[in-house]
């Protein structure tokens, strides 16, 4: 029996580790990903408090993805009070989020991934050695960073959207400017595209459902009624009887869909909605598969071409913020004072997180107090799946030197993303 | 050449949003990383360098667990200066919320079985090993941070003037103060920093920052009574850590 341990993982939110044991013959025997940050309770701490506090709350789950856990929040406790937020408040909110994924994705695939793939274990000498790679991807983040600030008020835990919209709404003229710079944060998300695909990516091969939502007129990502697994689900059948959260192995509660694992995020999102990309970026994914020669079906069996797909969804995303702020310039941006009504009631949310869908379920009582409270991030769901495809990956890595072994395992834990703040809140 | 200071940077268990904070400046942040040696950073580096000291160590988050503590312990004796890095180190942060409920039964809501969980009480990190200073803030300010950055890596503890977020206020264009209102805010007695960021959002001021020293909150919490219940007033204050400083003085 051998081991095989990576007592700590960096580069990626949050810390974690890897173990597991392979018999003399080759067969995996137990294979684990341990989170390493402890539990911090958010969900018991929000018990009992006002609904006015639970943005603020939900926010400092995670640092790097504030955004869509305040929105999804406000838009449960919205369902709940019977609350309906402005045709405005909606476009500023879809601004954010869209902002909210490509900063995250800007981050994570130059910043984290892209280093795996020329064997560099420092950021500052990677952005020496990819001087153009580092500014496209810092032009991309800086922009993306000021859409938050301009719209929430500032980058990390913004503070303006609450329950019904916005305490104070955007100052025109600054949208304005943010149009204008648009095009070229989209030359520089082009040349990102280019860079990784021209990449070589480790062959992997697995098959596993994918889960997002699934709007039927906008590429998924606000708007939530139903989940595509592909099977389609309303979210509150998904989310109350077609997932199961597993309490065994805290401080993270892992999710299994039907008693099996799957993958969300970027790859997720494209395989269920690849038709309502835009069209460079359907182009820019026709392309790849013609280069890499893959079929659509091998392209899906590989994990690593996550990466790609959140270069796909970057691209997406700033041509839809490029819409949203010609809608948003059209409006009247004028607040309406707002005050809130409160009854008792449940509701559940879903939303595309960068990392993928996120539910966000409370229940009030007639105090306008929360008296339960369940918050299921995308990295606790897709923990399984990166499991089921390390022991997989592992496999092929038997033969290859030690050190290269834990630099490759290294790489695919990274090709997910995952946020390890998210999943142990 | 002047040899360059070692500087680390530690997450606890956190959001990691100061980090963010720091990265977030971009081209600014890796800047001042060229004026100083990063001897460990999680999220930039995969191996930390094995270094016996820091000039400087900065720590995020909260310990909670048992690595948390080890990892706070270690920093500590290998750091000239240690600094508590934004809100959850400094003053305990939103983690903290979690002492003014019952903690065993705030975890049962969560896991049905809590043994192998761990589940301080959460504490300011200047509760388990000195802390030289703070840089205050949910998030941290990253100008703010490379201000006082650039005096720490000089070997200078610097000062935050004391004042409170009220002074910049008008400064930072807010036409109608929340309290004139008889709206709650915490800006009297909250330290000065961050341009009054919240207020000018028309949000109310936590208090993330903390109060600024040589003031006494009371007569000002005397105030808020008029305008708010006492358990408004109190839940507020629990909101980033600052019940406890408040309450010594009531």
């Amino acid at each position: 029996m051998k081991k095989i341990i990576i007592p700590h993982i960096h580069k990626i939110e949050g810390e974690a580790g890897f173990w597991a044991e392979v018999s003399r013959d080759g067969k995996i025997e137990k294979l684990r990903l341990q989170t390493l940050l402890g539990l911090r309770q958010i969900e018991g701490i929000l018990i009992g408090r006002r609904v006015e506090e639970v943005p603020i709350v939900v926010s400092r789950i995670c640092g790097i993805c504030p955004v869509v856990h305040i929105l999804n929040a406000c838009r449960a406790l919205e369902n709940t009070l019977e609350v309906k937020p402005s045709s405005l408040t909606t476009l500023l909110r879809k601004l954010l989020l869209a902002a909210q994924i490509i900063q995250s994705h800007a981050l994570h695939l130059f910043f984290l991934a892209l280093p795996d793939f020329f064997n560099i274990e420092n950021d500052l000498d990677l952005m020496k050695r990819f001087k153009k790679e580092a500014r496209a991807a810092l032009k991309i983040r800086e922009f993306s960073l000021r859409v938050t600030e301009i719209i929430g008020g500032r980058a990390i835990h913004p503070m303006r959207p609450q329950i019904g919209g916005f305490s104070k709404l955007p100052d025109k003229r600054d949208i304005q400017k943010l149009s204008k710079d648009l095009s070229e944060v989209y030359d520089a998300a082009l040349f990102l595209v280019k860079t990784f695909q021209n990449l070589s990516y480790p062959s992997l091969q697995r098959k596993t459902n994918f889960v997002s939502l699934s709007p039927k007129k906008e590429y998924a990502f606000y708007q939530g009624e139903y989940i595509l697994t592909p099977k389609t689900f309303s979210i509150g059948d998904f989310f109350s009887s077609k997932i199961e959260e597993d309490l065994r192995r805290p401080p993270v509660k892992r999710v299994k869909h039907l008693g099996k694992p799957y993958m969300l995020g970027a790859i997720a999102r494209i395989k269920n909605n690849q038709d309502l990309l835009s069209d460079e970026a359907k182009k820019s994914l026709g392309i790849f598969f013609k280069n890499h020669n893959l079929t659509s079906e091998k392209f899906f069996e590989n994990t690593f071409y996550n990466l790609f797909c959140q270069t796909i969804e970057i691209l997406h995303f700033l041509k839809k913020i490029g819409k949203l702020i010609q809608e948003i310039l059209k409006q009247d941006l004028k607040e309406r004072p707002f005050k809130l009504k409160i009854q008792k009631g449940s509701s559940l949310s879903a939303m595309e997180a960068p990392r993928g869908t996120l539910f966000t379920y409370f229940e009030v009582d007639t105090n306008g107090r929360i008296l339960d409270c369940d918050i299921i991030t995308p990295t606790a769901q897709f923990l399984n799946n990166l499991e089921e495809d390390l022991k997989v990956y592992l496999g092929n890595l038997l033969k290859v030197s030690p050190d290269e072994r834990i630099r490759k395992i290294r790489a695919l834990i990274r090709a997910y993303d995952p946020c390890i703040s998210c999943a142990t809140h | 050449m002047r040899k360059k200071p070692k500087i680390a940077i530690f997450s606890l268990t956190s959001c990691e949003g100061c980090q963010f904070a720091l990265f977030n400046l971009g081209e600014k942040f890796f800047n001042f990383l060229r004026k100083v040696e990063l001897a460990q950073c999680s999220l930039l580096e995969e191996e930390s360098l094995k270094c016996d000291l820091f000039d400087i160590a900065f720590i995020e988050g909260n310990p909670i667990t048992k690595d948390d503590f080890k990892i706070l312990k270690e920093a500590r004796e290998k750091a000239k200066i240690l600094v508590a890095l934004g809100n959850c180190a400094a003053l305990g942060g939103i983690p903290e919320m979690k002492n003014y409920q019952n903690k065993e039964k705030t975890i049962r809501i969560i896991y049905k079985h809590v043994d192998n969980i761990a589940n301080p009480e959460i504490k300011e990190i200047d509760n388990f090993v000195k802390v030289d200073f703070s840089i205050p803030g949910c998030p941290i300010n990253g100008e703010e941070f490379l201000r006082l950055a650039n005096e720490l890596v000089e070997g200078k503890i610097p000062e935050i003037p004391q004042k409170p977020v009220c002074t910049e206020c008008p400064l930072a264009g807010t036409k109608d103060c929340l309290l004139r209102k008889k709206e709650p805010c915490l800006g009297p007695i909250t330290l000065a920093g961050c341009r009054a960021i919240c207020p000018k959002s028309r949000v109310m001021c936590y208090g993330c920052r903390g109060i600024f020293k040589n003031i006494n909150p009371k007569n000002f919490i005397i105030f808020l009574k008029r305008i708010r219940s006492q358990e408004e007033i109190e839940e507020n204050l629990e909101i980033f850590g600052i019940k406890d400083d408040v309450k010594k003085f009531l």
